[in-house]
């Protein structure tokens, strides 16, 4: 029984989700230690709030107070985890083949832009209307991927390093997508005086649909989205682990060198990973906001897209396992309702909550490095000595290369 | 320790005659026991082998003489006291010091900044160098090592820059001098430099551990050598009364040839054949390979001797497709792959043991069925649709690892970075042979292995010689270039310089071509 307990413990999986919590418990720790030490330093907040406020943020959606109020911001949750499961996705995915896709908030907004406008742009029946959402829906997934395809080439046939090119092409499509609807005022929704955001898709008739979960979650914005965005994450799990595909992505990932050796073409495998990464991130946001409830402030080029930004966290969350970003952006979203019912319910206003929020992020961040002393204490100095090793292989290698 | 306590120490050791002893030291992993009751006794001054096949427990033995590792059982003296280790630093105070295998300098300071670095002598923060020099000098002199304290390390030889660690131990007045395959990265001639510098050391008193695998190089310097087998201590034995066959049946538990059993080549059409094959150097520099014309007939194998950094890396990349040629033609069987892809290389009858195994032969965090099926995944044994028949890859590396008997922990799913270099190797030796395949690129394929798996390996080699495949080997050990080729071909500087009879020629007229001193009639008069 000890063995089992031993070797369950040995394993990876159960190494990674035990760091990923404790993590979580860390940052929700200091998290609840800011909370008792702006009660402690302001007299307009009782301490006792900062003991409520831990309760409040660890509800979740929860708290929301009353069966009605949780309902809707249970769907709503559920609806906003959906985008954040597919950042999340694309930013695991170039992590398993050894990139950085820091690019997906801009990823996301050219999504965004593509998929409204498609949705807006081509008149509807309702006999067409779905399949103009899926042609939105489409159309925004590949001009992610397009714009995901810059910072791959680069990287694969220039030697330009992947965050650098990233950045640059966020900041791009934050103006490029402002410019756009600047120049094209027939989609910004200019009623009661107001334009700082596009029409609503349902102007057009245009929506994801809905098979009842409205009537499930009353008032809230929750759509089939969530399940697209379950389903491809099982089929990006299975793309990585099943497929030949999954095979090369991971080995060019590993060690590119190997990869070369054995015949595979790693330029190729960086230029489809970042492609795949940035059509997940776009399709993310398209689904975001062919919901109809939601409207994209497009006056975007101050300000680039937190969803596409969590994706980071969530991946490492979920130590890039797409099965384990359901749970992160799952998470990820429970949490952030919990602070949006800090605000609410606590003397704290929406900047502390934001903070708090941050924090737990922030310390989400740290799993990997958990992960690593847990393997570390696990085995011991053995660990050390052989990284110590390869450390010594690595500066080996790197001499040899150098020397020609 | 205490001043008192010190002072016993040195009372005792005067007429104690082990200086550091590790007595039934056992040390277990999980699954595994990697030192099993071993017994390690070093004599003040004396030069002591520690030999042992790669996994046979040296390193763990070690590790747990600096602490790094507690041992389940047994004890560690020193002088015959029983002391506790339990981190390096506790045993740098003990006066232990290491030379690893691969050196831990910086590259961009002088060799004087080396040696101190970590004990800089200063005042109020303000270094004292001249001190440290007159020391270091010092040193220097009274044990032979000619080293320059002034000189940058990354422009002295790898034998100074070793010679560089050896003081750094000294300047710490370290007694006990462990040195962890020291000379798997020099020269022949370099070698027995490093021989003559341990002579000394002992005989001023110091005493060595010496960790290797090379025979030898015990026969030649130590005084007395241990054995361990499978983390079970086997014996200790006084070298001058033993041989090298005795020693390496102790290491590896039978008998092993020294002499590669092979008949003599049976050459048949030529599989490779190279015209005027250039690579480009580095900017500004001249061609790595110039104009290396050659071929490979199946049923023998073409040695390509060389010293290191002559060239031979780059022309097996060129041949393999890894870099681009500048010039040139390689046909195989009779086809121009000269700008082929790799792919269409590897599955049009070429087969390569890569150099570094770590860099190009496998991927680490992969599987070692991962790994078996690195460039066969994509065919229809192994995947339908796409999808990876993983039953396929199971059954196939299972069957490699029953053939060429690869070990490794818990068979075709254990993790290829847990394994050993040995069996890391023997795995690409499987993988590679059991393609199909009509030429062998085969580099340097034992560096770094123990002689069980070498003659392993050689004798797969001629093996598939014997099957008909041409085999092309790169190599810099001598010994392996006389006994395994049937043809040798010397490189120097990128250009093939001559070739060699194995049988008709001599290591001194091979080590002459192989130093640029002599070449073959005809490329003088360029």
């Amino acid at each position: 029984m000890k063995n089992r307990i031993k070797a369950f413990f040995a394993k990876e999986g159960t190494k990674s989700v035990l760091s990923s919590l404790l993590c979580i418990a860390a940052g929700i720790f200091v998290g609840w230690l800011v909370l008792l030490a702006l009660a402690l330093f302001s007299d307009k907040i009782p301490v006792s709030h900062a003991f409520k406020g831990l309760g409040i943020i660890l509800a979740g959606p929860f708290a929301s107070g009353g069966s009605k109020n949780i309902a809707f911001v249970l769907g709503d949750m559920l609806f906003e985890a959906a985008p954040l499961m597919l950042t999340g996705l694309s930013v695991a995915i170039a992590f398993k083949t050894g990139l950085f896709n820091i690019g997906a908030p801009g990823q996301y907004l050219m999504g965004a832009m593509s998929s409204v406008i498609v949705a807006l742009a081509i008149p509807t029946t309702p006999a067409t209307a779905f399949w103009v959402w899926l042609l939105a829906l489409l159309v925004g997934m590949i001009s992610g991927m397009l714009w995901g395809m810059i910072p791959g080439f680069f990287k694969a046939f220039l030697g330009v390093n992947e965050v650098i090119v990233c950045i640059m092409t966020n900041w791009i499509a934050a103006n490029v997508v402002s410019w756009v609807f600047y120049n094209n005022k027939q989609f910004i929704n200019a009623a009661g005086g107001k334009s700082a955001y596009t029409l609503p898709t349902t102007a057009n008739g245009v929506s994801t649909p809905k098979l009842g979960l409205d009537k499930l979650f009353p008032g809230s914005n929750i759509d089939i989205g969530i399940f697209i965005a379950i389903a491809i994450a099982i089929l990006i799990f299975i793309l990585l682990n099943k497929t030949t595909l999954g095979y090369e992505l991971k080995a060019c990932g590993h060690n590119k060198n190997a990869a070369k050796y054995a015949g595979m073409n790693e330029k190729r495998n960086i230029v489809l990973s970042m492609a795949l990464a940035g059509g997940l991130a776009a399709l993310g946001a398209s689904l975001y906001f062919l919901n109809g409830g939601a409207e994209l402030a497009w006056n975007t080029y101050g300000k680039l897209p937190d969803t596409g930004f969590n994706g980071i966290p969530v991946a490492l969350l979920a130590s890039n396992n797409p099965l384990g970003v359901i749970f992160g952006s799952g998470f990820l979203r429970y949490i952030d309702k919990g602070g949006y019912n800090l605000a609410g319910f606590t003397a704290y206003n929406e900047y502390v909550s934001d903070l708090i929020i941050a924090v737990i992020i922030y310390f989400a961040g740290f799993s990997k490095l958990i992960k690593d002393l847990l393997s570390r204490r696990k085995a011991a100095k053995a660990e050390k000595a052989d990284v110590a090793i390869k450390a010594d292989d690595a500066t080996q290698a790197g001499k040899e290369e150098d020397g020609k | 320790m205490s001043e008192q306590t010190r002072k016993d120490a040195v009372t005792v050791a005067s007429d104690y005659p082990y200086v550091i002893e590790m007595c039934h030291i056992t040390k277990e992993f999980p699954g595994i026991i990697a030192n099993d009751d071993i017994t390690l006794q070093l004599r003040r001054g004396e030069i002591h082998a520690l030999l042992g096949e790669n996994g046979a427990g040296k390193s763990t033995l070690m590790s747990v003489l600096f602490g790094l590792y507690q041992p389940e059982k047994g004890e560690i003296k020193k002088d015959g006291k029983v002391v506790s280790i339990k981190d390096p630093n506790d045993a740098n105070a003990l006066g232990i010091g290491m030379v690893h295998q691969h050196f831990k300098l910086v590259d961009v300071f002088t060799v004087l900044d080396n040696i101190i670095l970590g004990v800089e002598p200063n005042t109020m923060g303000f270094l004292k160098k001249k001190q440290a020099r007159e020391k270091v000098l010092k040193l220097s002199e009274t044990y032979g090592l000619g080293v320059d304290p002034d000189a940058l390390v990354e422009n002295i030889t790898v034998g100074m820059q070793q010679r560089t660690e050896i003081l750094k131990m000294l300047y710490r007045d370290n007694e006990i001098l462990i040195f962890d395959e020291p000379t798997a990265v020099l020269t022949p001639q370099e070698i027995d430099e490093l021989m003559g510098v341990m002579r000394g050391l002992a005989a001023e008193g110091k005493s060595i551990l010496f960790i290797t695998h090379k025979l030898n190089e015990i026969m030649a310097v130590a005084d007395r050598c241990t054995v361990l087998r499978k983390g079970k201590y086997i014996g200790t034995v006084n070298v001058a009364q033993t041989t090298k066959e005795e020693l390496s049946n102790m290491m590896v538990g039978r008998d092993v040839k020294f002499v590669v059993d092979k008949e003599p080549a049976q050459p048949g059409e030529t599989v490779l054949q190279i015209n005027n094959l250039s690579v480009k150097g580095g900017a500004g520099k001249k061609d790595a390979v110039h104009n290396v014309s050659l071929n490979v007939r199946e049923g023998e194998i073409v040695c390509i001797a060389g010293i290191d950094g002559n060239g031979q890396t780059e022309f097996v990349h060129a041949l393999t497709g890894l870099v681009k040629t500048s010039g040139g033609s390689i046909r195989l069987l009779g086809e121009d792959i000269t700008k082929k892809s790799i792919r269409y290389r590897n599955t049009h009858g070429m087969s390569h043991i890569p150099e570094d195994r770590h860099k190009h032969g496998l991927v680490l965090d992969y599987t070692l069925e991962q790994n078996m099926v690195l460039q066969r995944y994509f065919e229809s044994q192994f995947q339908k649709g796409g999808f990876i028949r993983f039953e396929e890859v199971r059954t196939y590396t299972d069957d490699l690892i029953e053939r060429f008997d690869v070990r490794s922990g818990q068979g075709a799913v254990t993790t290829s970075r847990s394994m050993s270099g040995g069996n890391q190797q023997k795995a690409i030796v499987a993988r590679e042979m059991d393609r199909e395949h009509k030429l062998l690129v085969a580099v340097q394929p034992t560096r770094g292995l123990d002689v069980g798996a070498i003659e392993y390996i050689h004798k797969q080699i001629v093996g598939s010689r014997d099957r008909g495949t041409a085999v092309l080997l790169v190599s810099l050990e001598l010994d392996e270039v006389m006994s395994l080729s049937d043809r040798i071909l010397v490189m120097y500087e990128g250009e093939i310089v001559g070739e060699l009879d194995p049988k008709a020629t001599t290591v001194q007229e091979l080590g002459l071509y192989m130093a640029g001193a002599k070449r073959r009639e005809g490329k003088e008069a360029e």
